[in-house]
Formats: structure tokens, C-alpha cells, sequence
């Protein structure tokens, strides 16, 4: 390649680079705030710049643990089970065919867009009958109904690049489709497994709808109650509100952050036309 | 080397054309005999058990039940009794039904159109290797992937009183008072735009994982014909990217319908019901108003509504084809 088409490359790298620097400046200021806030001295205190006191503060005088523990509870449980359920399906919907399957499809769409709030009220009746209201093992069933249609969807997305021949392969040496599922397919899913997981987690960690009416005693809080709870005591002191805000933020940034490498693992498709 | 990728394209070409589904992503499974063939549709039958039976339990059973309801004029404890279609016709008269579902129309369409324009256009600027392109990565997730109880309070301390920075800045910059929240035509668009900022990062997400499954090698097909990027993207990037952009849409339309905390811990609907969505209409109607009749009415108009767009794109999504 000649020189002049190197310092060209250079500079669209450069321009590209400082659009997205731009770009994410803009779309961050309201959660840098969210952060700057929790950092701030408390309402009649005599320190000065940046502290952690909102921090020991909100630890100390609130059930912020409790309220913690039950996300993360609630969350995980709902990813375990949500995969489980949906990696089967979505290995249906990908590989499967005929009229049964393309009516599932359908029924998966239309059952994703059935409002939330139509089922929530009878749901809330089943489930008082049942003593699953203000339980975290009911809000978790509600959740994995929740996330279940988009996580066979994702699953099924994420088969779609797996070449079948693959699975042929397997079948010729005697394996059944279960096994080949297991020891192909699976195997070779952990980007789509692991995005799908993140999905669900961020159903689960995230939802408040669900939470503020299933919800009732503060035990069973999980952290978006117990902040919009405290945010609706504190409205004036912003300090430990976005200080309950942050510790509720950090999880799921976390996950992503460490997670995120595995996006960028393409299909095995590339590997294979690459040999 | 090359014949094989090409096979690849060729293939990877085919499937994107049929689309996945009923002609499904490669050859069906049982292919030695029937007996095997009727093992191999049992397998699937297990497959789909667990998730069939919980759809059922906790999708299509409440909603035949609350079908039921909204032909009733119960609430939360007493069933009340069968009024037929009255609250439909009560429904379809109130012009808050109206004004909620022309607001939900807008912000829906801002929603979905307004986050894929964002989202493809970042996906494009964060394909090639860029200098920190994985933190960018992660840095732009960041709206989508934070709770909306969150990024709805530090909204609110941007935009909500006079004093918040947002307004402040207007206000040096010349623009006067700008009541973000208590403004109704301001409140509309700044609770647009807060569902744009939020759902931007999941169409990105969408259009990177899309661009991703495009084979390098069209482009550099497309480069020795001498296309434009223009030409490029819209007669090779585009059409391969169709199937993913309509499932998009689809997803992202029942998002923003179906969006309750979005509008609800924003502005609450407000001011002067300026903002109500037909999902926070329902809720205030069944859980503020206790009228679940009329309530679960609005939620299944909704659903109807939605439904018909879905299968509408659905099948679209078949037709797609890489011309």
C-alpha cells in the first residue's frame, strides 16, 4: 500500500474517532451526573470536593443490602432458568420447519406483544390464590414469561449462523439430534448464549412494572423499589439518592464491560470459509 | 481458499433469502428414512415443551382471562358482571383514549425510526477498527443497559424545574424559560427523546451483530466494480441487513407500545395527560381509577392494534429477498 493511501486511512481513523469521542460525551452527561451527584458532600456537611459519605450513609441507614441481595437473586435465577427453556426452543425455530413451527414463530411474536399490563391483573389474582404475591419466586416466574420469547428469538438468531453441516457431521457418526444439539450446536453458542443471559438479566435487574405491583413489603424489595421508595422520601437531597442510583447501575455495566469481547466473536461461518 | 468462501456467500446468500422459519436455516435433520425423521420431530416436540407450556400458563391464560374482563364491569376483587361491549363503546367515545393513542403513535414511530437511524449509523461508524472501538463499544450500551428507574431520575435532575442545568443552559444561551416537563409539546419531545436515548444502543446492537454475518468479501466484490459508499450501502449493505432491520422494528415497535416506566417515571403522563401513553391510560385506569373493564379494554385495543402490525412485518420479513 503507498504512503499517501496510509495517512489517508490515518485520517478517516482520526475523524472517526473523534465523532465517536463527541457522541458518547453527549449521550453519557446525564449518567456521569448520576455519578458526580453520589460524590457530592451531604446536605450540612463540612467536607469539601469529592467524598464517599452519601455512600457510607445510604449502607448504613437504609436496607440497600436487602434490596441488593433480592436483585441479584431474582436476576440470576431468572437467566439460569430462561436459557434453559429458551436454547431448546430457539434450536426448534432455527432448525425446525413445517406448518407447526412457522405457527409458533407467530404465536412467540404475538405473545411478545401482548401488553404487559393485560396479563399482570389476572396474573395477580392466580398468583394471590397461589401465596406467590410479594414473593421473589413469583416476580421470578413473571420474569421468565417476560424474557422468553425475545431470548428464543436470540438463540434462534444465534443458531442461524452455526452451519448445519456441523450437525451432519454428528448425525453420519451415529449421534442423536439431542446430543448433537448439546455437543455442536451449544457448544459453539457461548456469544449467543451469553448475550441472551445479558438480555435476561437486564429484564429482570431492570423492571420496575412487574416489581412496584407484585411487590409489598420492604423485605422483598428489589433495588428499583427501594430507590424510587427512597428517591420519593429524599426528593430535595440528591446526594444519597443517586448514591443508591450508582451501586444500582454498577452490576449491569459490569456485566457488559467484562462481557463485551464476546460480541465481537463472529459466526463459526467465518472460520470455516477461512480454511 | 476461495471456492470455498464463496460456496459459503452463496449459501449464507440462500438462507438470508428464505428467511428462517418455515423453510428453515439448512436441510431438515431426518433425512435417512421416516422412522428417524418421526424421532427427530419428537426431539423438537421436548424442545419446545417447557417453553410452550409457560407461554401458556403465564401469557395466553391471563389474557383470555382478562378477555373475559373487559366484557365486565368488575374491578380488582369483584369480578362485577357482563356488560357486553360497554366498555369498549365507553373507551372508543373518551377523547383521552384518543389523545393517549395519537401520543403513543408519535412516540412510538420517534422510537423505533429515530433509535435505528442512530443505532445503524453508529454500528457503520464503529464497524471498521477504530482506536478504542471496544469502549465505545460498551460506553455507547451504556443508556440501554442502565435501569430505567435510574436514567429516569437523572433526566429528571437535567430537565424537571427551572433550576436544572438543562434549563439553565437555555436560558444563558438566550432561549428564555424552557419548561422542559411542563410545557405539553416540550414534554412530548423531551419524552421522545429520552426513549431514543434509551433504546438507541439495542438497534446498534442489532445492526453490528447484522453487519457482522455480511461476508467481507461482496465489499471487495463491490469495490473492484467501482461502486460509490453510497451505492454500496444501499444495494449491498441494506438488502443484507433486511431481515435483521424488520425483526428491529418489529421488537422496537412492541417496546415502545408496550413502554410503561419510559413515560410513567418521567412525567408521570403529564402535563395535562400530554405524555399518556396508552399503557400508562390502562394503569391509571385500572390501578388509580379501579375501572379494570374499561382499563383491560384499552390494553386489548392496544394489543389489537399491535398484533396486526406485528404479523404485518412478520411477513414481511419472509419476503425479503437480496435483490
Amino acid at each position: 500500500m503507498s504512503a499517501l493511501a496510509e495517512t489517508t486511512g490515518g485520517r478517516i481513523r482520526w475523524v472517526r474517532f473523534s465523532a465517536l469521542t463527541l457522541i458518547a460525551a453527549v449521550v453519557l452527561v446525564p449518567l456521569a451526573a448520576v455519578v458526580l451527584l453520589s460524590l457530592q458532600p451531604a446536605f450540612g456537611s463540612s467536607s469539601q470536593g469529592f467524598t464517599f459519605e452519601n455512600y457510607v450513609s445510604v449502607f448504613s441507614q437504609t436496607a440497600i443490602g436487602t434490596w441488593l441481595g433480592n436483585s441479584f437473586l431474582v436476576s440470576l435465577v431468572t437467566v439460569v432458568v430462561a436459557i434453559v427453556v429458551a436454547a431448546p426452543a430457539g434450536y426448534v425455530l432455527s432448525r425446525g420447519r413445517g406448518r407447526l413451527v412457522s405457527g409458533y414463530s407467530l404465536g412467540l411474536f404475538v405473545i411478545q406483544s401482548l401488553p404487559v399490563i393485560t396479563s399482570v391483573i389476572p396474573l395477580f389474582i392466580l398468583f394471590a390464590g397461589l401465596g406467590l404475591v410479594d414473593s421473589l419466586g413469583g416476580i421470578i416466574i413473571l420474569y421468565v414469561g417476560g424474557t422468553l420469547s425475545v431470548a428464543t428469538w436470540m438463540m434462534a438468531a444465534y443458531f442461524d449462523s452455526i452451519p448445519v453441516t456441523l450437525e451432519e457431521a454428528a448425525w453420519m457418526d451415529g449421534c442423536s439430534v439431542f446430543t448433537g444439539f448439546i455437543r455442536i450446536v451449544l457448544r459453539n453458542s457461548l456469544p449467543g448464549i451469553l448475550s441472551t443471559a445479558i438480555f435476561s438479566f437486564l429484564l429482570s435487574w431492570n423492571d420496575y412494572l412487574v416489581a412496584v405491583i407484585f411487590l409489598r413489603s420492604e423485605q422483598n424489595y428489589t433495588l428499583p423499589i427501594g430507590l424510587q421508595t427512597f428517591f420519593q422520601q429524599n426528593q430535595t437531597d440528591w446526594g444519597p439518592v443517586m448514591t443508591v442510583a450508582v451501586v444500582m447501575m454498577v452490576p449491569p455495566i459490569l456485566i457488559f464491560a467484562l462481557l463485551n469481547r464476546y460480541f465481537s466473536v463472529g459466526g463459526i461461518g467465518g472460520s470455516l470459509a477461512g480454511r | 481458499m476461495s471456492r470455498v468462501s464463496s460456496e459459503t456467500l452463496r449459501r449464507s446468500l440462500d438462507r438470508a433469502r428464505k428467511g428462517v422459519g418455515s423453510s428453515g436455516a439448512g436441510r431438515s435433520p431426518g433425512k435417512s428414512g421416516s422412522r428417524r425423521r418421526g424421532k427427530v420431530a419428537w426431539t423438537l416436540v421436548l424442545f419446545a415443551l417447557p417453553s410452550v407450556v409457560l407461554l401458556v400458563l403465564l401469557n395466553a391464560y391471563p389474557v383470555i382471562y382478562a378477555a373475559l374482563q373487559s366484557l365486565r364491569n368488575g374491578d380488582l376483587i369483584d369480578p362485577g358482571a357482563f356488560v357486553g361491549l360497554a366498555n369498549y363503546a365507553t373507551v372508543l367515545q373518551s377523547p383521552d383514549f384518543w389523545r393517549a393513542a395519537g401520543f403513543t403513535l408519535i412516540f412510538t414511530v420517534v422510537g423505533v425510526f429515530g433509535s435505528w437511524a442512530i443505532g445503524l449509523a453508529l454500528a457503520l461508524l464503529l464497524r471498521p477498527r477504530t482506536p478504542g472501538g471496544g469502549i465505545f463499544k460498551v460506553l455507547l450500551l451504556l443508556p440501554w443497559v442502565v435501569p430505567i428507574v435510574v436514567s429516569a431520575m437523572s433526566w429528571n435532575w437535567l430537565v424537571a424545574t427551572p433550576q436544572s442545568p438543562l434549563p439553565m443552559l437555555t436560558k444563558a444561551l438566550g432561549l428564555g424559560d424552557t419548561l422542559f416537563l411542563a410545557d405539553p409539546t416540550l414534554a412530548q419531545i423531551t419524552v421522545c427523546v429520552f426513549k431514543v436515548w434509551i433504546s438507541f444502543p439495542f438497534m446498534m446492537m442489532m445492526m453490528s451483530s447484522a453487519l457482522a454475518s455480511v461476508d467481507v468479501n461482496v465489499y471487495e466484490a463491490s469495490r473492484v466494480d467501482g461502486a460509490s459508499a453510497w451505492q454500496t450501502f444501499r444495494h449491498i449493505t441494506l438488502p443484507m441487513i433486511a431481515r435483521s432491520t424488520f425483526i428491529s422494528w418489529i421488537l422496537m415497535t412492541i417496546f415502545c407500545v408496550n413502554d410503561f416506566p419510559t413515560v410513567f417515571l418521567l412525567t408521570g403522563g403529564g402535563p395535562l395527560q400530554s405524555t399518556q401513553t396508552l399503557v400508562v391510560l390502562a394503569y391509571s385506569t385500572v390501578f388509580q381509577n379501579f375501572q379494570t373493564g374499561p382499563g383491560v379494554a384499552i390494553a386489548f385495543l392496544m394489543t389489537l392494534v399491535l398484533v396486526v402490525i406485528s404479523v404485518f412485518l412478520y411477513r414481511r420479513i419472509r419476503k425479503v429477498d437480496v435483490a
